[in-house]
């Protein structure tokens, strides 16, 4: 598809069947407890799509849905948790028990590997990772991803390069964004800019659908424009139980649910993703059955106090 | 006035915040570093530059955060950014004055794991990994570092080094080619404070916590661990801070424990 073509607003279920394949390294959006896209992931395990090879910065729930469905081959990133609620656990078990590649990185450097993609360079130099196991055992245990050379114009100083990473897909949520894919991220923006910027294919969910006149009103807030988007899904509260800044906070409750079910494994795991997904035909499906209209509205207001 | 009515976690806050400065820009996540970098701020550094990892910058924060992308840790702040604009554009730039960090294992010359125990191959424990610590510890000017004192945490050497210490000894990290190469770090621990010397790379005793023996910290210390000729105790908090901790910094309790 053209990328310049006029209107990529569609399904979640349509999206992610053209841009999503078995074996694709995808690029996973948000961080932490904010802003992941849950409703792109819930739509992957959905399809069943595996073999995937899952690069960011933290890749937190999104990540340990996409490794405990039993869908992710390989993952590069700086780290795996959801901070205050713990460690991505299916994600840890699967490390321990050997069944996931993993490549370890710092935040920066991945952030460094998606600008280098986004600028068409090869490798972008780092003053990171120097002196550590992350560089040093990981190229002992036969890791072609880092290499460190003199700076040339300074020939006793290590610089380490990192590759550039370029993702087959991202998956994103924002809040707002037009039929054309002029993608609008408020509050922090992670390393999905540059990553996005790095990508072949982009699908990106949104909040809120907003008019192209809106956009180049204030071209000045325009994140990613429409030339590196290839799909826009409007999916409210697509990033739940995570948060989208200025629109809802976090929900504890369902996280610390999930955590309990990631932890323990086994058939606590398989009957959440079950409930929560697989019996579920779509992502507002899924939002009738885990958060109630009086709960929304509590996480709402509760991030508009915080504005 | 210093008092007796505190509790050795909000010790160990109030102590690592006399290691930030007044025009300070401190780099920090959540947890107690955040409650000890909120509690300068309050008490003694009013102009400090609070930087978070996820691009705010100089927030006012509110509330107790849990999370690097909570609102509460982004409300009012001058500027939010990405990851590239703190951690490259900040740290990497080399603006850092101070970092907080913590990990699993912390070894005699600073080096810092929160990656995997046992073997990076096939480890008996798998950690979340550096996230931004390997940033922070390779860039920043003084690194702080909380933590509880157990054995188990003070190896020997670290089963694998996320975030670099002095590396291998005095000049480690300029060898390895860091920028920072020979940065304060401070460890802060229910038992001590510790810090690196120079002249050795590795780690020593500073300061005791008060009614805490040298006997008692090498105890539960995994290597051998010299003391500075002139180690003190560590000053308790006055009354008026163990008030602005409790009444202002963390009101509700959320990181802190109140005193039984």
């Amino acid at each position: 598809m053209n990328r310049k073509s006029s209107n990529k607003v569609m399904s979640a279920a349509e999206a992610v069947e053209r841009f999503v394949h078995d074996g694709a390294t995808v690029g996973m959006g948000g961080q932490s407890i904010g802003r992941c896209a849950m409703a792109l992931t819930h739509e992957i395990v959905r399809q069943g799509i595996g073999d995937l090879t899952l690069v960011g910065c933290n890749l937190s729930m999104s990540m340990d849905l996409l490794v405990g469905a039993g869908l992710a081959r390989r993952t590069e990133c700086g780290t795996g948790n959801l901070e205050r609620f713990g460690t991505a656990f299916r994600w840890r078990r699967a490390i321990e028990a050997g069944t996931l590649e993993v490549e370890d990185y710092s935040h920066l450097a991945m952030a460094s590997r998606f600008l280098a993609g986004a600028l068409g360079l090869p490798f972008m130099p780092s003053k990171s990772l120097l002196g550590t196991d992350i560089l040093h055992k990981q190229m002992e245990g036969g890791s072609d991803s880092f290499r460190v050379i003199d700076n040339p114009w300074n020939p006793d100083e290590p610089v380490v390069l990192l590759p550039a990473c370029r993702p087959d897909v991202s998956i994103v949520h924002a809040q707002k964004a037009d039929e054309l894919g002029n993608v609008v991220i408020e509050g922090f923006t992670t390393q999905e800019p540059e990553m996005v910027r790095a990508s072949s294919s982009v699908i990106v969910s949104c909040e809120e659908l907003i008019s192209s006149e809106e956009i180049r009103r204030y071209p000045d807030r325009t994140t990613v424009p429409y030339i590196f988007v290839d799909a826009v899904v409007v999916q409210p509260w697509g990033s739940y139980p995570t948060s989208t800044y200025g629109c809802y906070e976090h929900d504890a409750e369902h996280l610390r649910r999930y955590q309990v079910c990631a932890r323990s494994g086994g058939e606590a795991y398989e009957s959440y993703l079950r409930e929560m997904i697989h019996e579920r035909p779509d992502f507002d499906s899924h939002l009738d059955g885990a958060i109630g209209e009086p709960r929304r509205r509590e996480l709402e207001e509760s991030m508009r106090r915080l504005m | 006035m210093t008092t007796d009515d505190y509790t050795l976690e909000e010790l160990m806050v109030v102590e690592a915040s006399r290691h930030v400065s007044d025009w300070d820009t401190v780099m920090v996540g959540t947890g107690l570093p955040m409650v000890a970098s909120l509690f300068a701020l309050k008490n003694h550094a009013p102009n400090m530059c609070y930087v978070v990892e996820t691009g705010g910058i100089a927030p006012q924060i509110v509330g107790t955060p849990s999370s690097v992308t909570d609102a509460r840790v982004m409300h009012r702040a001058v500027r939010h950014g990405s990851l590239l604009d703190a951690l490259g554009g900040v740290l990497q730039r080399g603006l850092a004055d101070v970092a907080f960090l913590g990990g699993a294992q912390i070894d005699r010359f600073a080096n810092v794991n929160s990656t995997v125990i046992g073997d990076y191959d096939s480890p008996k424990v798998r950690f979340p990994g550096s996230g931004g610590a390997n940033d922070l510890a390779s860039h920043a000017k003084k690194i702080l570092i909380i933590t509880r004192h157990e054995k188990r945490r003070f190896p020997e050497r670290c089963d694998f080094i996320t975030s670099p210490g002095y590396v291998d000894g005095p000049d480690g990290r300029r060898k390895a080619g860091l920028p920072s190469a020979y940065p304060e770090i401070v460890v802060i621990t229910d038992l001590v404070v510790m810090a690196v010397d120079r002249a050795t790379g590795c780690l020593r005793i500073e300061r005791l916590m008060p009614g805490v023996t040298v006997e008692q910290v090498r105890n539960s210390t995994g290597f051998d661990l010299p003391a500075a000729a002139a180690a003190g105790t560590v000053e308790p908090p006055t009354e008026a801070e163990v008030r602005l901790l409790r009444e202002e910094v963390d009101p509700g309790g959320e990181y802190l424990k109140a005193p039984e």
